[in-house]
């Protein structure tokens, strides 16, 4: 492969790329947040389903908290922390992420980079 | 009276296997008795098992199991899978595949004599263990102490021909992994020769199969009848039959080693144990009523406690002889960065880290119960947040990982690899900036389009193209990994860009769908056999002549009282429309209509990669 058409590509990534963060940083509207949260909250009343999922009258409840929350101009830690404190931490989906749940969160992380060192240290060893 | 010879020949199989079992240090006897007792215990086995089916057949009511979970007003296919559509009946089909599998590796040839009488004292062990179990604590052929002319029916949810063939199928796999586990004691035991590599193989890659295809029907079941609209839910119980699957992935790809002769037999054997520990956890954590789910059917602390027993048996066992009996030194393994050797060894720790990781998601609730008393959950988003990304390098590297070198780190064609690659990052990045952005979205479908293409490159750079068997054998890995591409772009599109749009309708209203019109015809109802049925008839695409008809809607079961939700699905090659009849309202349907961009692919990738596993078994 020629260098020049290798810039050429470079070009391309790189103008994407620019484009991309445009995009991510797009402001979500108020439905798609509504959407996002409530997708990891547990409907109470039904079987591993979120609320998002369901339309139990505890769900339809529960969105319609949160989209008011949402509008209020509360984060959505603010509002999982309102939930939480009348429903319990049950209704998370997404455990938070707080010293109790260290454990959990950084297990498979602890495990990769064992891994990884693991496979460093023999893939080195076996250079020479 | 078929309860009573079903149960005698339960207990009289289980019989044979104590005296199987003994064989080994008392009654010696020869190899073609040995195998001749094998076949007949497991005929035994497989008649008790039949008259429990007969008895659902004929609605035997005098039979307690068949009162409690059976209805004469039922289909008969319904009648015959509703024997395994219960607690008892399932451990019974358990036991049953547990001998079919025994039975057919008493076939075995080209095998040591000894090795293989052994492995079958091990099954025979097995067998006793989950004989008991079934006699003690979910006896299936308790006679009925009250006489009756009607059955309490059966779970409605479960009257569903995807899920009739789905516990059978995924038993295949779990139980399966019992003989694996079987031939790797026996293979530290005896510690001969390799030759107990490649029967391993084997019997992992068909279990492996089995396994496959249960949890892929099981999720088209969910998919399609719990009405949800998704096909993965991460239910503790999805995540039980995912992990031996992982597991057995994991234990797949190390048997592949073999054939390099730089076998990690001892993290093979680990492998082995393990696959089957988890299938024995899974079956405790489900039926000791600790996680609740469709799965679970009456909880009972006693089968909890037994099941937990055997599986504390089976793990401590196995891995008491795994660290007593070391397996002869192998060779050093020929690490690069990075040939043959390593990627495996990488895609091993992934598959391995990702498995644990969703132990642990599963089991921490119940941790954290016992510990605080305190009900929390770990859900969908911990695991896709957590497992997805572990997995993604061994996503990247399965894509080359079959073309490269035992020996050395060279790969073959690089430039063509990279040149693609830059190619299709470039056509997905046009892809997300013009339609949806969406981080996940763009991670999986380059990975899924990554992986098909260097697959494709692989395949017809690296082998001269021929249809004949011997190629298709060859290219065997890459098709596998082809179908997993292909499913990570379904998995990516039904997940991502899911659309979702929802309506209030009166009959007769037209509506538009993707710019489609949409005719909601008329609500009917209708009763059948064994439920009534709530319809909505949609007509899709009135404008053109061959409109299609779309029915969505409730079933009432009267029997037990239950209603379930009957999704309208309609499969075009490149999306799933999926109709959701909700409540009626001030006079008007809620219908909510779901848009499953190229779901068809997820079950598509499936099926290849089942035809690999099933290719692979041929595989010398």
């Amino acid at each position: 492969m020629k260098l020049s058409r290798f810039y050429k590509f470079l070009h391309i990534i790189i103008l994407g790329f620019v484009f991309f963060t445009l995009k991510i940083f797009a402001v979500e509207n108020i439905d798609e947040r509504v959407k996002k949260l409530t997708l990891e909250l547990r409907c109470m009343t039904c079987q591993n389903q979120s609320i998002y999922d369901s339309d139990a009258e505890f769900s339809n409840d529960i969105k319609k908290i949160v989209k008011q929350k949402l509008q209020e101009g509360q984060s959505e830690l603010d509002i999982k922390i309102f939930l939480v404190e009348r429903y319990g931490e049950y209704i998370l989906f997404r455990p938070l992420m707080n010293y109790n749940n260290f454990f959990l969160w950084s297990f498979p992380f602890i495990l990769l980079i064992i891994g990884l060192f693991f496979v460093l240290i023999k893939t080195k060893r076996n250079k020479a | 009276m078929s309860s009573l010879v079903g149960f005698l020949s339960l207990v009289f199989a289980i019989g044979i296997n104590f005296y199987l079992f003994l064989s080994r240090y008392i009654f010696k006897f020869q190899k073609q008795k040995f195998n001749l007792f094998i076949r007949f215990s497991s005929l035994l086995t497989l008649l008790s098992f039949f008259s429990l089916m007969y008895a659902y057949v004929v609605s035997d009511f005098s039979n307690y199991n068949v009162f409690q979970n059976s209805h004469s007003n039922k289909p008969l296919i319904y009648k015959i899978s509703g024997t395994w559509g219960n607690h008892e009946g399932s451990m019974l089909l358990w036991l049953s595949i547990l001998s079919i599998f025994s039975f057919f590796f008493s076939f075995t040839k080209n095998i040591d004599e000894s090795f293989q009488r052994l492995t079958l004292i091990i099954q025979s062990l097995l067998h006793i263990l989950f004989g008991l179990f079934i006699v003690f604590t979910s006896n299936p052929f308790l006679v009925n102490s009250i006489l009756v002319n009607e059955g309490l029916g059966l779970n409605p949810i479960l009257q569903d021909p995807g899920l009739a063939i789905h516990p059978p199928m995924l038993y295949g796999g779990y139980v399966g992994y019992s003989i694996v586990f079987s031939i790797a004691i026996a293979g530290l035991f005896q510690n001969t020769d390799d030759e107990w590599l490649y029967v391993a193989k084997k019997w992992s890659l068909i279990s492996w199969t089995f396994l496959t295809g249960g949890i892929a029907l099981g999720s088209y079941w969910a998919y399609y009848e719990l009405g949800w609209g998704g096909w993965w839910f991460w239910d503790p119980v999805e995540n039980i039959s995912l992990m031996p699957w992982i597991a057995g992935l994991a234990l797949v790809h190390s048997l592949m080693m073999v054939r390099g002769e730089q076998a990690i037999k001892k993290w093979i054997v680990f492998l082995s144990i393990l696959c089957f520990s988890l299938s024995v956890f899974g079956t405790f954590l489900v039926r000791s009523g600790i996680l609740t789910s469709v799965h679970s059917f009456a909880a009972d602390a006693s089968r909890g406690i037994f099941i937990l027993l055997i599986f504390f048996i089976v793990t401590g066992f196995g891995f008491l002889v795994f660290l007593l009996k070391e397996p002869k030194k192998s060779n050093a393994l020929n690490l690069l960065f990075i040939n043959k050797v390593s990627a495996l060894v990488i895609n091993n720790i992934l598959m391995i880290i990702a498995t644990l990781t969703i132990l642990l998601g599963t089991i921490y609730p119940i941790i954290i119960e016992v510990l605080y008393n305190k009900r929390i959950s770990v859900g969908g988003p911990y695991f896709n947040s957590t497992v997805i990304p572990i997995m993604i390098p061994g996503f990247l590297l399965m894509s080359i990982a079959p073309i490269l070198s035992w020996q050395t780190n060279k790969i073959n064609n690089s430039k063509k690899y990279v040149l693609a690659f830059i190619i299709l990052s470039v056509l997905v990045i046009l892809q997300s900036y013009f339609l949806d952005f969406n981080t996940w979205g763009f991670v999986g479908l380059l990975l899924g389009f990554w992986i098909i293409l260097a697959s494709v490159i692989a395949i017809f750079s690296s082998y001269k193209i021929k249809i004949n068997i011997k190629f298709f054998k060859i290219i065997n890995p890459h098709v596998a990994h082809i179908g997993v591409g292909i499913a990570i772009i379904g998995i990516t599109c039904s997940s991502v860009f899911q659309n979702e749009l929802d309506f209030n309708l009166n009959e007769g209203d037209k509506f538009n769908v993707n710019g489609i019109t949409v005719l909601f015809e008329k609500i009917e109802t209708t009763n059948e056999i064994n439920f009534q049925s709530l319809r909505g008839k949609f007509l899709f695409d009135i404008e053109k002549n061959q409109s299609k008809e779309i029915e969505a809607g409730k079933n009432y079961y009267p029997v037990s009282k239950m209603i379930t939700s009957e999704a309208g699905i309609l499969h075009q090659w490149n999306k799933d429309i999926y109709f959701i009849l909700g409540d009626q309202k001030n006079n008007e349907w809620f219908v909510k209509v779901l848009i499953n961009p190229f779901v068809s692919f997820i079950w598509l990738g499936v099926i290849i990669m089942m035809y690999s596993g099933l290719i692979a078994v041929y595989r010398r």
